[in-house]
């Protein structure tokens, strides 16, 4: 009973959620958002790979936007430098930074908790400085524009309106991937490693292996997001990959409830309205407020804000059906 | 590479390796008391330079009082993070720990931006800027400023450490926290002394450092990294295994960035440096001995 | 002579300079319930750990089923058939019961990332014998009932049938049980004991490590005696309780 309730309830949100999501760009709804939406899609797919990486794996990433700025660069210089086809760029961009990653992968998952954290950051720094000093590939720290659009056939995606749909096409993919490798056989495993690493090795699971694989699939997501924006805006430059980015996406995993795949969406939604939107002009104080909204979340529902509202959520629904089905 | 510009490349990194000792010390601290990592520590390098220059510049107080009222205040600011992040985080995962301590980095970083701006400033020298020759090189006064309080707080933490009641309560409770509270010492106090000292050796650290690198909101992220390398070449135990390593770790860096790299210029210094990091961090230390992985 | 499922020949283990086992020689009979016991600091908990793979080997070698393990990773051996419960329990606090001993099928399925990304029919077909195969070690110990439940609200003795069922869907020829008897009561160790011989009639191996005597002597077919990293006895609950190294190794220890 409970259970068809819950899927009714399900089926209902999701279809509610995907009309919304496709009436927003138009201008008699929600058009003057269409770029914030863009910008949350991107996010969206980033921070969804560091939710698998930290909420369900357990494992710390402090350098995120190392493999987004590589996604970035990579299309940017492919396809404006070499006039590679963008889409050929992407694919390019996301095997060498999957492949990156994965080189990477055995070394540092052989640090955890603290150490690999201060790794990580390392990383991200590192790539953040060539960035900027390769000055003569990436254009350094003014970056680079004349970006080409994405396009298909003849359609160029070379209006916001056109690119909403491109970026949601890609997001609700990543977190329907996401969704069901959680819900799988790879999804346990991972969770096991959270859980006990000890005990996962002991029942056959290869946590190192199992670390890299997610780490590597972040990265492809990350590398992934790092092209579409590169192709929306047709400008990049090191300022959107430093260190501040690295941990405004670990705020958006955090809101958005570690371990939970459609909290990403809140998430990246929250943090961006909140800097694009709330706070612009008002200079950091939108990196105060996510200073505290980490350490607040990580004292007092260290599960997420999306997960603690959809927990309240599910109780007064719980309520609500119970009060029905009483004679 | 000719034997003075050796020695010019290790005085600089005896200098930069002197700071990055001071943030070490302030890792060891925290961890050896309360087993927690603080991704904060380099802010307070940075709080340390800013209020002197604040103080001793734009409030225009001498030299003396600006710099020790800058170091109690980080002091100050160490304390009010354990008191509001820390202790009400009780039985926080590592990763959540993590993520609260880096919490508390950008809030730091994000009022520091706003109060300062993003420019980098100079508060003035602690005793002039004319080199001294020695031997074939030369060294700033600021250097040896900063080289002579490195070992003078080294030394005097050692002093406090043995001699003290409040030392000896602290290295108990680093070495047994349970045994230690059974003689009556409370972790909790030991904890917020041991954020306080770190903080006011952060500081310290940006006091002395400032006038030499210059500062601004930013730089803490880069000596917390260097400091935390530092620290672990120590495994986080002794205070005077992180003063070596920080050494250690400066003068490599220096070396290495000294070296001649061909078309790898002074550009990529700090990629080499964090290379070298990382590095140090794979092969040395954050490996797990068999009686961890036992579980 | 029966064929032994595991053998240890000249096994040693050093911390540091400290040599916690010294030249173990071992042979554990298939089919069968052996015990290793022995005052605390006798090398059991150092032995158990070099068969899971936990530690690495200082000296000599361990067999299983007549093939050097060498030092194979724990998630290997698992794969070749060795599967360890802990001291601890270590479920995954993050998962219900089910979802925990669907896990331990982990060695037995196949399907991998891509599969599960893209739904495949593998993956489905795959799903649902691993919820079959866990629902039938789930009912084995009996918490048919607690499927859906978070595996840490359970009390302390249905946590360890938890871990173990999740050790047995692994689908083991031989398990090694880290204290199953530490922290329960009477009837827990009834029910605990009841199990293992279940276990056994399943034909897997078991090795247990434990303290509590009665529970051990009623359950072991063979037990092995271990004092100061040394094996100094071996043989039936009854030959080993008459042995004269066995008892003085006992008297000469403080009451636990």
């Amino acid at each position: 009973m409970l259970e068809m309730v819950k899927s009714h309830w399900a089926l209902l949100a999701t279809a509610t959620l995907l009309l919304f999501l496709i009436l927003i760009p138009f201008d008699w709804f929600l058009g003057q958002y269409t770029t914030l939406m863009i910008f949350i899609g991107i996010s969206t797919i980033v921070t969804v790979g560091l939710c698998l990486l930290m909420g369900y794996t357990g494992q710390v990433s402090l350098g995120q936007a190392a493999f987004y700025g590589l996604g970035a660069y990579f299309s940017a210089v492919l396809s404006k430098t070499y006039s590679v086809d963008p889409w050929l760029a992407m694919l390019i961009a996301a095997a060498v930074t999957g492949s990156f990653a994965y080189v990477i992968g055995f070394p540092i998952f052989r640090l955890r908790g603290n150490y690999l954290a201060m790794a990580t950051l390392g990383l991200g720094l590192i790539m953040w400085i060539l960035f900027r000093q390769l000055s003569q590939i990436t254009g350094g720290p003014d970056g680079m524009a004349g970006i080409p659009y994405l396009s298909v056939g003849g359609f160029v995606f070379d209006t916001s309106f056109k690119r909403y749909f491109l970026v949601w096409f890609f997001c609700l993919a990543t977190l329907f991937i996401s969704q069901n490798i959680v819900r799988s056989r790879s999804g346990r495993a991972l969770r096991a490693i959270h859980g006990s690493e000890a005990a996962a090795e002991s029942i056959g699971i290869n946590a190192t292996q199992f670390k890299v694989k997610i780490f590597v699939l972040s990265a492809v997501y990350a590398s992934l997001a790092g092209s579409l924006l590169a192709h929306h805006l047709r400008f990049v430059s090191p300022q959107s990959f430093d260190f501040l980015a690295s941990v405004k996406f670990v705020v958006m995993a955090v809101i958005g409830g570690l371990a939970s795949i459609w909290g990403a969406i809140f998430g990246a939604g929250t943090t961006r309205i909140l800097s694009d939107e709330l706070l612009l002009g008002f200079g950091q104080w939108d990196v105060v407020i996510y200073g505290a909204i980490l350490v607040v979340v990580m004292i007092f529902m260290p599960e997420g804000l999306f997960v603690k509202l959809k927990e309240l959520l599910d109780r007064w629904r719980l309520r609500y059906t119970q009060r029905e089905t009483e004679p | 590479m000719s034997a003075d510009q050796f020695l010019q490349y290790l005085i600089s990194g005896l200098t930069m390796g002197s700071i990055y000792a001071l943030v070490g010390l302030g890792f060891t601290i925290i961890y050896a008391v309360t087993r927690i990592i603080n991704f904060a520590q380099g802010e307070f390098v940075m709080l340390g330079g800013m209020l002197s220059f604040t103080l001793a510049v734009s409030a225009g107080l001498p030299l003396a009082p600006a710099i020790i009222l800058s170091v109690l205040i980080a002091a100050a600011i160490g304390a009010i993070m354990y008191l509001f992040a820390i202790r009400p985080a009780r039985n926080a995962s590592v990763v959540s720990l993590i993520i609260i301590t880096i919490g508390v980095a950008i809030f730091i970083r994000g009022i520091a931006g706003e109060l300062w701006g993003v420019d980098f400033v100079r508060p003035p020298y602690w005793a002039g800027s004319e080199s001294i020759r020695f031997f074939g090189a030369y060294i700033h006064p600021q250097a040896l400023w900063i080289i002579g309080t490195t070992l003078a707080v080294t030394v005097l933490l050692h002093l406090f450490l043995s001699y003290t009641m409040v030392g000896k309560a602290l290295k108990a409770c680093a070495i047994n926290p349970r045994a230690a509270g059974l003689v009556g010492v409370n972790a909790k106090t030991m904890a917020l002394i041991a954020f306080a000292l770190a903080a006011a050796i952060g500081g310290i650290g940006g006091v002395v450092m400032a006038p030499l690198t210059l500062t601004s909101y930013n730089v803490g992220v880069m000596l917390g990294l260097k400091g935390f390398v530092a620290a672990s070449i120590g495994g986080f135990k002794s205070p005077i295994a992180a003063v070596v390593g920080g050494i250690t770790l400066g003068i490599i860096e220096s070396l290495s960035v000294g070296l001649d790299w061909g078309p790898f210029t002074s550009a990529y210094k700090d990629v080499i440096a964090l290379v070298v990091l990382l590095l140090i961090l794979l092969l040395w230390s954050g490996r797990l001995t068999e009686e961890e992985r036992a579980g | 002579m029966s064929e032994s499922i595991l053998e240890t020949r000249g096994l040693s283990k050093a911390f540091g300079g400290l040599v916690a086992l010294d030249k173990v020689d071992l042979a554990i009979e298939a089919g069968k319930i052996t015990a290793i016991i022995g005052p605390n600091g006798a090398g059991k908990t150092t032995l158990f750990n070099l068969i899971a793979g936990v530690y690495s080997v200082s000296e000599g070698e361990i067999l299983f089923q007549g093939m050097p393990l060498k030092n194979t990773p724990p998630h290997k051996r698992a794969r070749l058939g060795i599967v360890r419960t802990f001291q601890h329990v270590l479920l995954f606090g993050n998962m219900t019961v089910l979802e925990n001993i669907m896990t331990g099928q982990h060695p037995r399925s196949r399907y991998g990332f891509l599969a599960a990304a893209l739904r495949l029919p593998r993956a489905r077909h795959e799903e649902e014998t691993i919820s079959l195969n866990a629902m039938k070690y789930l009912n084995m110990v009996g918490l048919g009932t607690h499927a859906e439940q978070s595996a840490v609200s359970l009390p302390l003795g249905q946590q360890k049938l938890l871990s173990i069922a999740r050790a047995l869907a692994t689908e083991p020829r031989l398990i090694l049980l880290d204290e199953p008897g530490a922290g329960l009561n009477t009837l827990e160790k009834r029910e605990l004991s009841d199990l293992i011989r279940r276990i056994r009639e399943m034909g897997i191996s078991v090795i247990l490590v434990e303290h509590d005597m009665p529970l051990v002597m009623g359950l072991a077919e063979w037990l092995i005696v271990l004092d100061s990293g040394q094996k100094i006895a071996e043989g039936t609950a009854a030959q080993v309780q008459k042995d004269k190294r066995v008892i003085s190794a006992y008297l000469g220890e403080d009451e636990e």
